[in-house]
């Protein structure tokens, strides 16, 4: 039995840990505080005094910043952000939370390992290896994506990067669309700390990995920064959405020299495998094996079923932005696109089917892009509008689809309501929800005092319905920022 | 996808019988247990295992790691051990399962090969022309690995640069080199240093580099 050792942190707090490595990571060895629910890590090579500052930080001012402010609590899922600082035996080490354990897999093959998020977005991995249960539905992606997107947002805003966002550095659990961010300990802070690692392949941006052979002080070298978080944040969606990474496609830039090869691709000569124009990256689907399709043909699956708020920002990330940084989609605008783009989604009819969830693709004969069926019946559509000032009503280019069971929320009332951290307990709370109830469509009213059928001319009290025919006009809330949805059918 | 292709070359001549073979075949198992759990390895890594002693065999000729099966591993009482016509194998099997890139089509990452050795080889002279022969190839990497306190790293020293020097023989040093050798193959997705070139994780305690 390893003894337990004592020591006191930099905040002169005691840190106890069992004197024992449990696990080593490339710089890193780990060992359990008693009780394991926090970690000691300690770099194995001596820390400089620069990064010995950067740390001091980060469990200090950093952490304080997004953490012990109004709502602080949020973050504490989606980071596993160190908490001390401790020295022992000349090394340098900090106290991080454990993983929680929904990021191991429980049984299986895989039991105990963690769950490192290349096991879903490989083809192969989910094709071979994974269960239906492990994999969780496709609306499950978006909402463990909303997270990823949140938390590298709240990174951002409080003026720091993560520098090397990846497969290995955010743990998912998509069943439960969990993330949570690992490894904050090598956060980068702009023209103050800068980057120890230029990232990892798949997710190095362009201008980083093109100049990776100047000296760190060239000034034309690219390091990590935001700019670069967005790329790995943009490769990170796609790849959790479709399966395949946007830069891998057939084109062979040197036939000689597979490395190099490999640095033009993700690099100088980066292109996406969808560009509309440029085709000559295009993947060639009988070069992929049996494991990786369909989802590694973009012709079977290409990105445009992500619905159009993402088709958007996934333009702007590898068309307009690739190789012109300024123009990446901040990971706000990532978020926002999710969130709007979950409105647009539809259960899909096959129980059989592999996502069981699509994004309605605006058309007469919606049908599911996975497994081919075809939604019957009738569909209504909700398209929300907004008041600018009183009596006038603005398109938003915001749907929402509806489905048996479904719910309405007050960020669907109320334009000033957001769905993000931000948001009180008493808006989380459904208003109403959506039926499929003797044939018809309706929409029952659970907490809106002045919901009003325009159509009709009069009030649906709390506890009444209205029914979703073709054109009606219902006005939401009459308070500022109210919407009025106009109900939209589609028959198939 | 690309395919890593990994070739591991092991010396079973007389000397490696009984307690070291049983350990060399541990430390492989316990290997292709851990790299069966890795999702990087699962999607790319291909195994090959070539045996030397007065016989050269391909075990396991290049096979997705997801559906390998380690195969046995057999010693003979003594005699040779016949290192370059293992290299000379090798070469022959890479040419053969290795995909070359083509202007239409990307071919494999250049292969890893480990070489595991106790002896000296005994065909001096078709060793020393395969050796330049690998040299002239490329590789991702070519690690050579000396086992055992007798064991002459001067003959693998002409194929790498990267000679590695295990003391003891038991299973415990093996599968720890065996842990290393699934950490190199796993190390192209790691996050890659800011200031230097791509390089293999440190090798375990046990290892001794021969510089």
């Amino acid at each position: 039995m390893a003894d337990i050792i004592k020591v006191k942190a930099t905040d002169g707090s005691e840190v106890q840990f069992i004197n024992e490595v449990f696990s080593s990571g490339g710089m890193k060895d780990a060992y359990w505080c008693p009780g394991k629910k926090e970690v000691v890590l300690f770099f194995r090579d001596k820390v400089d005094a620069r990064t010995k500052d950067r740390l001091n930080n980060i469990v200090g001012l950093y952490r304080d910043r997004i953490f012990n402010q109004p709502g602080g609590q949020y973050w504490s899922k989606l980071f596993c952000w160190p908490t001390k600082m401790v020295e022992w035996n000349g090394k340098t080490g900090i106290v991080v939370p454990a993983y929680d354990g929904t990021f191991f897999f429980a049984d299986g093959n895989f039991k105990g390992k963690e769950k490192n998020g290349k096991w879903f977005a490989s083809p192969k991995l989910r094709n071979k290896f994974l269960r239906p249960q492990d994999k969780g539905t496709w609306l499950n992606h978006f909402h463990m994506l909303i997270k990823i997107a949140r938390a590298v947002k709240r990174l951002h805003a409080a003026g720091l990067a993560h520098s090397d966002l990846s497969y290995n550095n955010v743990l998912v659990d998509p069943p439960t669309g969990s993330a949570c961010v690992i490894d904050c300990d090598g956060l980068v802070v702009p023209g103050k700390y800068p980057p120890d690692v230029v990232g990892t392949p798949d997710f190095i941006a362009p201008e980083v990995l093109s100049t990776r052979t100047l000296p760190v002080d060239d000034p034309n070298r690219k390091l990590p920064c935001r700019a670069t978080d967005r790329h790995a944040l943009a490769v990170m969606i796609y790849m959790y959405l479709l399966y395949r990474h946007p830069l891998r496609g057939s084109k062979v830039y040197d036939v000689n020299d597979e490395q190099r090869d490999e640095v033009l691709a993700m690099g100088e000569k980066a292109l996406f495998i969808e560009h509309p124009t440029d085709r000559s990256n295009r993947v060639k689907p009988e070069q992929l094996s049996p494991a990786e399709l369909p989802q590694g043909d973009p012709a079977k699956l290409p990105y445009t079923i992500c619905g159009p708020y993402l088709k958007a920002l996934f333009d702007r990330a590898f068309i307009e932005g690739l190789h012109d940084p300024d123009k990446r989609p901040s990971a706000n605008e990532w978020e926002e696109a999710l969130v709007k783009t979950t409105d647009l989604m539809q259960p899909c009819s096959n129980p059989n089917c592999r996502e069981h969830w699509f994004v309605f693709d605006n058309t007469t004969k919606p049908r599911c892009p996975f497994c081919g069926t075809e939604y019957k019946g009738v569909l209504p559509v909700l398209n929300l509008y907004y008041s600018p000032s009183h009596g006038k009503f603005l398109s938003e280019n915001y749907r929402l689809m509806v489905y048996d069971k479904q719910t309405l929320y007050m960020w669907h009332v109320n334009r000033f309501v957001v769905p993000n951290e931000k948001i009180s307990d008493e808006d989380k709370k459904p208003v109403g929800d959506f039926h499929f109830h003797n044939g018809q469509w309706i929409l029952i009213n659970r907490r809106l005092p002045d919901m009003w059928d325009k159509t009709d001319n009069k009030q649906i009290p709390v506890g009444g319905y209205v029914p979703l025919t073709e054109g009606r006009k219902i006005l939401l809330s009459a308070k500022d920022g109210g919407r009025l949805i106009v109900v939209q059918l589609v028959k198939n | 996808m690309r395919r890593l292709p990994v070739y591991i070359l092991i010396d079973t001549s007389g000397s490696m019988k009984g307690e070291p073979i049983e350990s060399v075949r541990e430390g492989l198992e316990a290997m292709v247990s851990s790299l069966k759990q890795d999702p990087f390895a699962l999607e790319t890594a291909w195994i090959s295992i070539i045996t030397f002693d007065r016989e050269v065999k391909c075990l396991l000729p290049l096979t997705a790691l997801d559906s390998m099966q380690l195969p046995a591993i057999t010693t003979p009482d003594s005699g040779p051990t016949h290192t370059g016509q293992a290299l000379q194998m090798l070469c022959g099997q890479m040419d053969k399962e290795v995909q070359l890139s083509t202007p239409e089509r990307k071919g494999d990452w250049m292969p890893l090969l480990f070489i595991l050795t106790d002896g000296k080889p005994s065909d001096i002279q078709l060793y020393n022309k395969m050796c330049s022969e690998v040299r002239s190839r490329r590789f991702a990497g070519v690690i050579a690995c000396a086992a055992g306190m007798k064991a002459d790293t001067e003959p693998l020293k002409q194929l790498t640069d990267r000679v590695y020097k295990l003391d003891t023989l038991d299973s415990s040093t093996f599968r720890k080199f065996f842990t290393w050798v699934s950490n190199v193959v796993g190390e192209g997705n790691r996050s890659v240093g800011a200031a230097d070139d791509l390089e293999l994780p440190s090798p375990p305690s046990e290892v001794n580099v021969i510089v």
